[in-house]
């Protein structure tokens, strides 16, 4: 049996033309999608039980103990953290986010360590962004900065920008011009038409340099701007003036570099420069599938997009202080719950120390890395393939992810939600 | 020898990112990237070992020539190799540097650790069967 049109639940493109070829409730073909999105289609290899330590060992246990064992964790905690659910739906988000608030937690998602810059500069300055379906239909000008498309989003380019058919534009493969701004020379740069290598650390005075390019002040511009030569950036500002509609998308080279979100506000205020000239739009590059959706789901339930304290009874926000990292940094936590994340594998070692002497307890289909780091790990349904939902694509259209798969395992939803009653019943009893 | 560290994402890596225990992960995310000026400077052939040191700890690595990197930086798959050397001093931004680190590359004969052996040392306990 085909089924088709199913979203991918790998990459904040959220493709939703895949097609998947069942034969006994398995996935034995898949079509349209990428390697990455391959490889989790056709996974195989899961946790088949719940798991906690006892005498330093692995044993296996039932989900009525795991449940148990996470409720006393979480209930006994004076300062829990929740973290992670870039990697489910919106729906057991919205559970996360109630637990949080009942026990007082602090709730963040890998935002924190991916796109929080962005969001901290969007605060700042506003957002001039679109759909992904204008950007394909209209846009005959994509600037990729310190981003990765080949590698990171493999369909983004064919789906809605250099090989994508659009409405307005005659011939991709001509009307479509690409810049890539990076620090090395990765697969985009060696297709674009233009490619500026900048030096580490540089984009904030390239950023700047190109401002005052448009605003008509290239004369203040000395010869060299961070490795990158003023004719070039002459003829870049040349070409982002003259596009009929501009699109710039930018990754983690911007949000993770010296400036952070300054870098990103200086994008940004670039775009409104070439606002006055042309039309321009600027967006991040989302990672996990649903990463934009955690955001919603806490924005809407809490007022901000990530690093919430519930600690004080309101909802606390300042990035800098509630975000997971420097929480961990100042080991303030005495338990966490990580859900649809791999900390372990993503976050600097001495963050990781302090997850790995506190009761951790992760909510994972697979064993990870941060599996060596909790005292529990419950096994779930993998979102968008055993487990239905909405999630969030990188430019905030939202997509309902298809079950395809039957399973005996419980969603993260599900279990979340056990966790939360089981919670209840201890507070209850005093 | 002094470099600019920076680490992101690369399809090998992604693509083994649901088996992180993998000897493709490993391999993925303990290799990293020099131009081949900077190699033969270090004495070094593509696929010898290195010790990559910065301020917040120390790893091995494998070392892959390429010319799509400038000379003087390096650059890895983001991951728990990465993340050996990465501090979690944040600005007060949340988000730590994860890309222009400095650090100091050395020759070795040490091996790469695994992921596993990576999350023992931070005081993980590996799971296996
Ligand atoms: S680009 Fe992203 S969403 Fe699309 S198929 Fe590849 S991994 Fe899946």
């Amino acid at each position: 049996m085909d089924i088709k049109d199913v979203p991918c639940p790998f990459c904040g493109c959220l493709c939703d033309d895949i097609s998947v070829r069942l034969e006994d409730n398995r996935i034995t073909g898949v079509e349209n999608c990428c390697t990455l999105g391959n490889a989790k289609f056709l996974s195989k290899g899961r946790l088949q039980h719940p798991i906690m330590r006892r005498d330093g060992k692995w044993v296996e246990v039932t989900y009525e103990e795991a449940i148990d064992e996470t409720a006393r964790i979480l209930s006994d905690a004076m300062r829990p953290l929740l973290y992670g659910w870039s990697g489910t739906i919106g729906e057991a988000q919205v559970v996360g986010v109630h637990l949080a608030e009942e026990i007082g937690a602090l709730i963040d998602s890998t935002t924190s360590v991916c796109h929080n810059p962005s969001i901290l500069a969007i605060q700042e300055v506003g957002h001039p962004g679109c759909t992904l379906g204008q950007v394909k239909n209209r846009a005959d000008l994509v600037v990729y900065w310190g981003c990765n498309p080949i590698e990171a989003h493999p369909r983004h380019m064919s789906r809605y920008t250099t090989y994508a058919d659009g409405y307005f534009i005659d011939n991709t493969a001509t009307d479509r011009k690409v810049i890539v701004v990076d620090i090395r020379r990765s697969e985009g740069a060696k297709i674009a038409d233009e490619f500026i290598q900048v030096k580490p650390g540089g984009d904030y005075l390239v950023l700047s340099a190109l401002r005052a390019i448009v605003r008509g002040r290239g004369d203040v511009i000395p010869d060299s701007v961070a490795g990158v030569k003023k004719v070039q950036l002459q003829r870049v500002a040349d070409l982002m003036m003259k596009a009929k509609f501009g699109a710039v998308f930018f990754g983690l080279g911007v949000t993770m570099s010296r400036g952070k979100y300054k870098n990103v506000r200086n994008a940004i205020e670039l775009v409104s420069e070439l606002n006055r000239k042309t039309k321009f739009t600027i967006s991040a590059m989302r990672g996990h599938f649903n990463v934009y959706g955690f955001n919603e789901v806490l924005t809407w339930m809490a007022g901000y997009p990530f690093a919430v304290d519930f600690s004080r009874g309101i909802a606390f926000y300042n990035p800098g202080e509630t975000t997971v990292i420097d929480l961990l940094e100042r080991k303030e936590p005495d338990a966490c719950l990580v859900v649809a994340s791999d900390p372990g594998a993503h976050f600097p070692k001495s963050t990781i120390e302090h997850m790995a002497a506190i009761p951790t307890v992760q909510i994972d289909p697979c064993v990870n890395a941060t599996t060596a780091l909790c005292q529990v790990q419950i096994p779930v349904a993998i979102t968008g393939i055993e487990a239905a939902g909405t999630a969030y694509r990188m430019d905030g259209v939202p997509i309902r992810m298809k079950k395809v798969l039957e399973t005996e395992f419980p969603t993260d939803q599900e279990i979340l939600e056990r966790i939360v009653t089981r919670i209840r019943e201890m507070r209850s009893h005093g | 020898m002094r470099f600019a560290l920076s680490s992101g994402r690369t399809v090998p890596q992604g693509s083994f990112i649901e088996h992180k225990l993998s000897k493709g992960y490993q391999r993925a995310t303990s290799m990293i990237y020099i131009h081949p000026l900077d190699l033969m400077e270090l004495g070094l052939e593509s696929g010898d070992r290195v010790h990559v040191t910065s301020d917040f700890g120390s790893v091995v690595l494998t070392t892959e020539t390429t010319e799509d990197i400038q000379t003087g930086c390096v650059y890895i798959a983001l991951g728990p190799y990465a993340n050996a050397i990465t501090g979690g001093y944040t600005h007060a931004t949340g988000m730590p540097d994860y890309k222009d680190i400095t650090v100091e590359i050395e020759p070795t004969d040490d091996p790469v650790p695994t992921v596993w052996d990576l999350m023992e040392i931070v005081g993980g306990l590996r799971y296996g069967h």
